[in-house]
């Protein structure tokens, strides 16, 4: 087994590692609902909250270039948002270029949207890769329960992070079969061995998933879970919350 | 597709997350009486499933390469309201752990590719299924779901873009859905190929659904 890729860095222990996580939980989403609200044209401000992500990120230890590597998930969704800004008529033409025997305008206005979305979804990624890369996914699951997230949410949730390595483990195992057998290019031929296998893991699931239950009814679950940890909030996380959360009120406040 | 942050504006995010949390609220009320409690270990483990059936990449033309969603698979699998809730924490964790689809987006992402699959493609499945009957018509029931389900969540996803004007409308929609009309196809092929192989080697487990 090789996929420890799921909360990595989450078990360091850097000061921001150990900010209570409700703390942090409710910091950055508040943060990203302040940098989605920013108008696009706000430059200085997103220099700000980019500032703050940063300066979060030296505290917290997490390899730099680690967390920009993982913001770079946005590019294909951009990309595809990027195709269509020469399509939108009106405004005040920035450039024109002919593409085959279209002739595409680029308006001021689609530069300001592709701005608008690269900025903001940029920033987002970074506060979402902070937030899980300092906290643990177990502790992250019960912050959100305190939080009000249905239970069930949270008990799928963790019953996926327990067996996630598990199956993707036994999926790349018959995927490793697979390409070890067969040349077929065929797609339609592919799709189709795609769907056997994944039949093959939905069984092997399956029965996993039989054998779990009597095994945790034979401990004595009754359908609530029960962690040691417990979360303590310290003056420490509220200076952290207050002092924060002020500061990115003032720069979207500030004009 | 998962929607990143900032890609739609705050009256359709705000709608759509409305509407996703009152898709899952009426999921849990509706598992709650149908469902013991024997179902969330099950329910946990199949979101698993899910998300590593998700890791096998399919190639598309122009080396792009795309991968299942399996929303009408689970609601097969699983029934549709279990299936809502299992696709909306896979959809949950991709956002928080993976960073795949923003957080105030995160209502758009469970809606087109989760709901839409498990609860409108699962009746459009058992529409199909009840008209021609037998295992044809199962075949052919979760064929046609699996293919509308992609083609619809492209058209939502470009639909929710063009109200947040992010793109236009007139060029998005027909370019998003003609691409996914595609990408349906091989969602189609791997969803009748998983329960064909399902029918043969336990029935048992199709036949709680129909």
């Amino acid at each position: 087994m090789k996929h420890a890729f799921l909360d990595k860095y989450s078990d360091l222990g850097s000061i921001i590692h150990r900010v209570d996580p409700r703390v942090k939980v409710i910091f950055f989403f508040v943060l990203i609902l302040v940098i989605v609200s920013t108008p696009p044209q706000e430059l200085l401000k997103f220099s700000g909250y980019f500032l703050m992500l940063l300066i979060l990120l030296l505290l917290s230890r997490i390899p730099l270039l680690y967390v920009f590597a993982r913001s770079l998930v946005i590019i294909p969704f951009v990309l595809l948002t990027a195709i269509f800004i020469p399509f939108f008529k009106g405004g005040e033409v920035a450039g024109s270029y002919n593409f085959l025997t279209l002739n595409l305008t680029i308006s001021y206005k689609g530069i300001l949207i592709f701005q608008n979305i690269l900025i903001k979804s940029w920033l987002s990624v970074l506060s979402l890769t902070i937030l899980t890369s300092t906290t643990k996914f177990s502790s992250l699951l019960k912050a959100l329960e305190t939080l009000k997230v249905p239970r069930v949410i949270i008990l799928i949730a963790s019953f996926f992070y327990r067996y996630i390595f598990l199956l993707i483990d036994q999926i790349m195992k018959i995927k490793n079969a697979r390409d070890s057998r067969s040349f077929k290019k065929n797609p339609v031929y592919q799709f189709k061995i795609i769907g056997y296998m994944i039949g093959e893991l939905f069984i092997r699931t399956y029965e996993r998933a039989e054998r779990i239950y009597l095994a945790m009814v034979s401990r004595g679950f009754s359908g609530t879970i029960h962690t040691l940890e417990s979360f303590k909030i310290n003056r420490f996380d509220l200076y952290f919350l207050g002092s924060l959360i002020t500061i990115i009120f003032f720069i979207r406040l500030w004009r | 597709m998962h929607i990143p942050d900032g890609f739609l504006n705050a009256e359709t995010w705000v709608t759509m997350d409305i509407v996703a949390g009152l898709g899952i609220v009426y999921a849990i009320r509706k598992t709650k009486t149908s469902l013991g409690e024997r179902q969330i270990p099950l329910m946990g483990v199949m979101a698993a499933f899910i998300f590593a059936a998700q890791m096998l990449n399919f190639p598309i033309a122009g080396g792009t390469s795309g991968h299942f969603i399996g929303g009408v698979m689970a609601a097969v699998l699983l029934g549709p309201w279990a299936a809502t809730l299992v696709m909306s924490t896979i959809f949950i964790v991709q956002c928080l752990l993976f960073q795949d689809g923003g957080l105030t987006a995160l209502g758009a992402n469970i809606f087109n590719m989760g709901i839409i699959g498990t609860v409108f493609g699962y009746y459009i499945y058992r529409g199909v299924m009840i008209s021609f009957g037998g295992k044809k018509g199962l075949l052919w029931g979760v064929g046609i779901a699996s293919w509308l389900a992609v083609v619809l969540a492209a058209t939502f996803c470009s639909i929710e873009l063009a109200f947040s004007g992010t793109v236009p409308l007139r060029a998005a929609l027909p370019a998003m859905a003609g691409v996914h009309a595609l990408i349906g196809v091989g969602e189609a092929i791997i969803s009748v190929g998983v329960i064909r192989l399902i029918l043969k080697a336990r029935p048992d487990l199709l036949q709680r659904y129909g």
